[in-house]
């Protein structure tokens, strides 16, 4: 391979995990936005996400490692597995919420926040007690086409990844930019009391926000299990906290700001590993996080929230 | 007057219980517990769990035959993996050992499956004259006499090993890749754990001594789940061959991705790929080829070896590894200790770590002595490769 193609690959292969990175931060900044409150739950719902796709194509009778399905009966199956999984960890996101964080929501300090943590860690033991500790192959549903873009090649996963995340994302844009409900999150995130007094169910709101993230977090683990073929109880950690620093370095709070936070991200993790070797992925990452943040410490894209009372 | 007396009694207890404590590591009751600290979950669990079934149907064949020295054996068994750590965990290990340290009826024990975990916990073993015997652990550091006063402070040898170390390993497999896959160029990783680091080093040494060129050296985070911008950097690089020094964690999702990305190129890993579920875990066509080796001579394919494989599979319904033997034999190596102990001196953990100095046994993985540091007296490598889900024997590895 040519110099020049290696980059060129390193930038499709970069740009396919900022999506996964971005669908992932879209939860953490929209519950932030709504209630500034970092979720660390949502890292653990993702990982979480991985092992209710496989079930659900167990259910679904897909069991083989490479799939055979082809057209109408994969578009099928590629239809149930999204709104199966993604309703599910969305009303996981609803129970964590209803559950664990709504008692401790006016309680100030740090408490909510370690609550999140907690949760995290008991739906990792529990999917270690239930899958086992080793990795679990997932099954490749999509055909493994590839073309080549110069020396370099996209592969057709990596297609599906940006389209179907993209348009994940737009319709996002669109619920909170131009609907009802997005009007009264948008009002929310300002000032929770202003909107409660103008008639907005705030609780409403936030088990909407959290039912939204979880069910993106729940498509992403989508991507992550037919990209990658594999899952994990312990996968949740590493591309949630690259998810997290998206989310930070985009501006939290923003979704445009995850978008390019997850695909910046991306990028950095695959030309950083080709100049400088992988051993400092995550060096490289935090120092430009921390960079971003002195410079500018609303992140990229984020805006000052107006102080609240 | 009463509430002194009392007083008196607590603190007179507290000094007597304090003062015994030393020789409260006599065993009594006719036990002998002997601790066994192993990755039962996370990535490695499959190799831990042949090693852990080794050493149980040691003890219940010794127990069987009425004990050793009129000792029954017992098992102390704790995980050493964390689902933080999602495999072996140095810290967890550490733990493990102050509990064994902490049982006055613990006086030896089979372990640990890491070298991550051998660095942290020989320390204290040292420090409570109390001998382990690894069945997989490779990494020369921890025996070497260079590294005395990080590994042994007190000085005698405790960590004692029934394979030998990755000063032959590493090197030896560079020698096969060398003379019989006519390697030229190789490109390096490592999985950032203790003994990953150190095969990889130690196999990078030898195959520059050998001329091949090393195109580079990288390291993979285990929790990462993307290694296709390493892989497509070696790519670039044109390698006849990729060595992967490390354990299951990292090997599970390279073996598929570098399938991928480069499925010609020759692949090789260590014995911290030796694992019966790789093909599960990463898928039988990625697995294809890769080769991996074992500090041990091979055995579970050898004739005389025969007869225990079958009582094996029969007893602990599973297929056995190399290592699930030479953790069979830690445990005789222990009881022909206390055999050798019990009749002339009291049965403490010191009196117990020098007759284990002592070994002369002859086992079925052959004869097992110790050099002054711990190690094994016979060296010998052995080569495998993966074949259609199989894991096949090729040759011993070529020490030149």
């Amino acid at each position: 391979m040519h110099t020049l193609d290696v980059l060129l690959q390193q930038v499709v292969n970069g740009l396919a995990l900022g999506m996964m990175y971005a669908l992932l931060a879209l939860g953490f900044t929209m519950v932030y936005g709504i209630i500034e409150l970092i979720n660390f739950a949502h890292f653990s719902v993702f990982m979480t996400g991985t092992f209710v796709g496989l079930m659900v194509l167990n259910l679904m009778g897909v069991t083989a490692v490479s799939a055979s399905l082809q057209g109408p009966a994969l578009v099928g199956t590629l239809i149930v597995l999204f709104l199966a999984t993604m309703v599910a960890t969305g009303v996981l996101g609803v129970l964590i919420e209803r559950i664990c964080l709504r008692p401790v929501r006016h309680v100030s300090g740090t408490a909510p926040m370690i609550t999140t943590i907690g949760v995290a860690f008991i739906l990792i033991n529990i999917m270690l007690l239930t899958w086992g500790p080793q990795a679990q192959r997932f099954p490749q549903l999509l055909p493994n086409w590839r073309w080549g873009v110069g020396g370099a090649e996209i592969s057709f996963k990596q297609i599906v990844l940006f389209v179907v995340g993209l348009l994940l994302m737009l319709a996002l844009w669109h619920l909170v930019q131009r609907t009802t409900l997005g009007k009264a999150m948008r009002a929310t995130a300002q000032d929770a009391d202003a909107a409660r007094m103008m008639g907005i169910d705030v609780d409403r709101v936030v088990v909407v926000t959290f039912f939204l993230g979880s069910a993106l977090a729940g498509a992403g683990s989508l991507f992550f299990g037919l990209y990658y073929g594999f899952t994990g109880y312990y996968i949740g950690y590493t591309t949630g906290l690259r998810a997290f620093t998206s989310a930070v370095l985009g501006g939290i709070g923003s979704i445009p700001g995850a978008v390019l936070g997850g695909l910046l991200i991306g990028l950095t993790q695959s030309l950083g590993g080709q100049f400088l070797g992988v051993k400092w992925t995550d060096v490289i990452i935090f120092s430009i996080l921390i960079i971003v943040m002195v410079l500018r410490p609303n992140g990229l894209l984020g805006t000052r929230t107006p102080q609240k009372a | 007057m009463r509430r002194n007396l009392l007083f008196g009694l607590i603190a007179l207890t507290a000094v007597l219980v304090l003062a015994s404590w030393p020789d409260g590591l006599i065993a009594q009751g006719k036990v002998v517990k002997i601790g066994l600290s192993l990755p039962l979950t996370g990535a490695d669990a499959d190799g831990a769990d042949a090693i852990l079934k080794g050493a149980q149907m040691a003890m219940n064949e010794i127990n069987t035959k009425g004990g050793v020295a009129g000792y029954k054996l017992e098992a102390q068994v704790f995980d050493s993996a964390t689902p933080a750590a999602g495999q072996y965990d140095p810290a967890q290990a550490a733990t493990n050992y102050k509990k064994f340290v902490a049982d006055s009826l613990t006086l030896a024990a089979v372990g640990p499956v890491m070298s991550g975990e051998g660095k942290a916990i020989s320390p204290i073993l040292s420090e409570a004259d109390m001998a382990t015997i690894t069945p997989s652990s490779t990494n020369p550091d921890i025996t070497d006499p260079k590294f005395q006063s990080q590994y042994r402070p007190k000085g005698k040898a405790v960590y004692f090993r029934t394979v030998t170390t990755d000063a032959y390993q590493g090197p030896n497999m560079a020698n096969y890749l060398f003379h019989q896959q006519k390697m030229k160029s190789v490109y390096v990783l490592d999985d950032g754990g203790a003994f990953g680091v150190g095969i990889a080093d130690s196999f990078q040494k030898r195959a520059g001594e050998l001329g091949v060129k090393v195109l580079g050296r990288d390291r993979l985070d285990p929790k990462e789940a993307d290694y296709k911008t390493i892989l497509t950097k070696i790519k670039g690089l044109n390698p006849d061959a990729l060595y992967y020094g490390g354990v299951m964690q990292a090997a599970a999702k390279l073996a598929p991705q570098g399938y991928e990305v480069m499925p010609r190129v020759i692949k090789a890993g260590s014995d911290g790929v030796y694992d019966l579920s790789w093909p599960k875990q990463s898928g039988k066509e990625a697995v294809e080829g890769w080769f991996c080796s074992q500090a041990s001579p091979e055995l579970v394919t050898s004739p005389k070896v025969e007869a225990w494989v079958t009582k094996f599979k029969k007893e602990m319904k599973r297929d056995p590894t190399n290592y699930a033997i030479t953790s069979y034999n830690a445990v005789y190596v222990i009881a022909d200790a206390i055999e050798r102990t019990a009749p002339k001196k009291p049965l403490t953990r010191a009196n117990l770590r020098d007759a284990i100095q002592e070994t002369k046994l002859s086992s079925i993985q052959g004869p097992i002595a110790f050099d002054a540091n711990g190690d094994i007296l016979t060296k010998t490598v052995s080569i495998y490769q993966w074949r259609d889900g199989e894991i096949k024997y090729v040759a011993v590895a070529p020490e030149k």
